[in-house]
């Protein structure tokens, strides 16, 4: 587990490049986001997404379609539990499906999730999010090597 | 284009079930609408129990028959006398749009009925067309709903070149995200714009994004600034001051409409274009037209809004750019699939 203060957006996106990059080597991963509203999900999100070559401008909020999908080599998932609040509307999204397919899959309000299985959760990148002030986030990062961190 | 007689004969049956609502609609060539369904504002909704609508694609299967039907009744016909389905492939969550485009694929081959593929965002271009002013090409045109925040110009059918959109939420995202967090329900369009009425917009300073892409849109930032200043107010203990919540809500409301009224303003001088249209469900909002208006008549270009209803996601929309392309001779092939990214 590794926490890091960021100074701004551009500082939480580029520890999203970080993870983005370590994900691409290995050509597949799933990373469990929390953090409130504004934490700079989407943000840190970015940086993953441009790591894999996706124009920034191209990944935006993915509350409303819920399931950002992104034809890339290895595909990648944006998805964001925000709307969702039942156990039966997760489980009906195919979830658990994105997570065990081939590629990239990110998940924006893990907090959503009652009930993830071990062997995921082991598997996981868990990243949490927090408010220090306007612009300066803490983020703490689990399932990574300290390695990356160096 | 096209060789197809024009008569109030010709009928189009639209699908959309890009998002929460099932929705059918039954127009002319002439863009007259012979019905527009929308499940959640309709009776079949209360049949079916349910107020809140649900995500699942479970839902849009269970509707589907039942609005198509309605649709068509109202309309006074029957899948026999329509002579082409226009159905929504995208943009939008990939297991709700799958449901329409699986029906009008089956229906269409059931029944010897062509099928055309709609983009979503092109139903909301074309939704201006469904009004009894409807602007020549080219014209500006702001799509601004909960899931899109997008400018274009529209230079005839088919001709749309982008010129900006948003880089994080959709303005009517901040809408239902802002209305969440100060507890408000859902959708937080309407809710917010009627609170706003008796706030002042002066109350807070919240921040407007004038990212550098000069028609690029950016709200994510407005949200969290919300939010931090809530947090703020219940820190210190004013948020049970009188009148708080319509301060915010006008403070807020004001800072949307503000980029959004500045950035068609941009868009109309820098581009020399004398006609803007409005749609999505913002452009509901009742300051955002109103705004909208006075700038237009202070630069004299012409403004052009759907009716309210047909701002929201509708199916009569998606019919009004599916008979364009049924005349262009863009019918799908049996293999249409659905897409949950589609850029115009």
């Amino acid at each position: 587990m590794k926490k890091i203060i960021t100074a701004s957006p551009e500082g939480t996106e580029g520890w999203g490049f970080k993870i983005g990059e370590s994900l691409k080597i290995k050509e597949a991963g799933i990373v469990f986001l929390y953090g409130d509203l504004g934490a700079g999900k989407t943000v840190f999100i970015k940086g993953i997404a441009s790591a894999l070559n996706i124009p920034k401008r191209d990944v935006g909020s993915a509350s409303f379609v819920i399931v950002a999908e992104y034809e890339t080599s290895p595909p990648f998932h944006h998805i964001d539990l925000y709307r969702l609040e039942r156990d039966d509307d997760i489980e009906a999204l195919g979830i658990w499906e994105y997570i065990d397919s081939d590629g990239i899959t990110v998940v924006e309000w893990a907090e959503r999730l009652s009930e993830v299985p071990e062997e995921i959760l082991k598997e996981a990148i868990k990243v949490r999010i927090s408010h220090c002030n306007e612009n300066s986030r803490e983020i703490i990062i689990e399932g990574v090597p300290d390695s990356l961190f160096a | 284009m096209g060789c197809i007689l024009y008569t109030d004969n010709y009928k189009i049956l639209g699908i959309d079930t890009s998002c929460d609502d099932t929705s059918a609609a039954v127009i002319t060539a002439e863009d007259k609408i012979l019905s527009n369904i929308v499940s959640s504002q309709s009776d079949i909704h209360k049949r079916y129990g349910g107020i809140v609508p649900e995500l699942s694609s479970r839902r849009h299967i269970e509707m589907i028959w039942p609005v198509v039907n309605e649709a068509l009744n109202r309309a006074k016909t029957s899948l026999d006398d329509i002579d082409a389905i226009a159905v929504c492939y995208g943009p939008g969550l990939i297991g709700s749009l799958l449901v329409g485009c699986s029906f009008a694929k089956a229906v269409g081959y059931a029944k010897g009925i062509p099928v055309v593929a709609v983009n979503h965002l092109e139903g909301h271009v074309f939704s201006i067309f469904l009004g009894k002013e409807r602007p020549d090409f080219p014209f500006i045109s702001l799509i601004a709903s909960g899931g899109h925040t997008s400018l274009y110009i529209v230079n005839g059918f088919g001709q749309y070149a982008e010129l900006g959109r948003t880089r994080d939420d959709a303005a009517g995202e901040a809408y239902d995200k802002v209305a969440k967090l100060l507890g408000l329900g859902y959708p937080g369009g309407p809710i917010i714009d009627k609170l706003a009425k008796d706030g002042n917009p002066k109350a807070f300073n919240f921040p407007r994004a004038y990212i550098p892409g000069p028609f690029d849109f950016s709200f994510s930032g407005l949200k969290t600034a919300v939010k931090l200043r809530v947090h703020d107010l219940e820190f210190k203990g004013q948020n049970k001051k009188m009148g708080l919540l319509n301060d915010i809500a006008a403070s807020f409301q004001s800072a949307v409409v503000d980029v959004l009224v500045r950035k068609v303003e941009w868009a109309i001088v820098k581009r020399a274009i004398k006609r803007i249209a409005l749609s999505g469900g913002v452009a509901a909002n009742s300051e955002l037209r109103e705004k909208m208006l006075e700038m237009a008549e202070r630069r004299g270009v012409d403004l052009f809004l759907p009716s309210p209803y047909l701002c929201t996601d509708n199916a009569a929309m998606i019919a009004a750019a599916g008979h364009r392309h049924f005349t262009a001779g863009n019918v799908a092939s049996i293999d249409l699939n659905p897409k949950a990214y589609l850029p115009l």
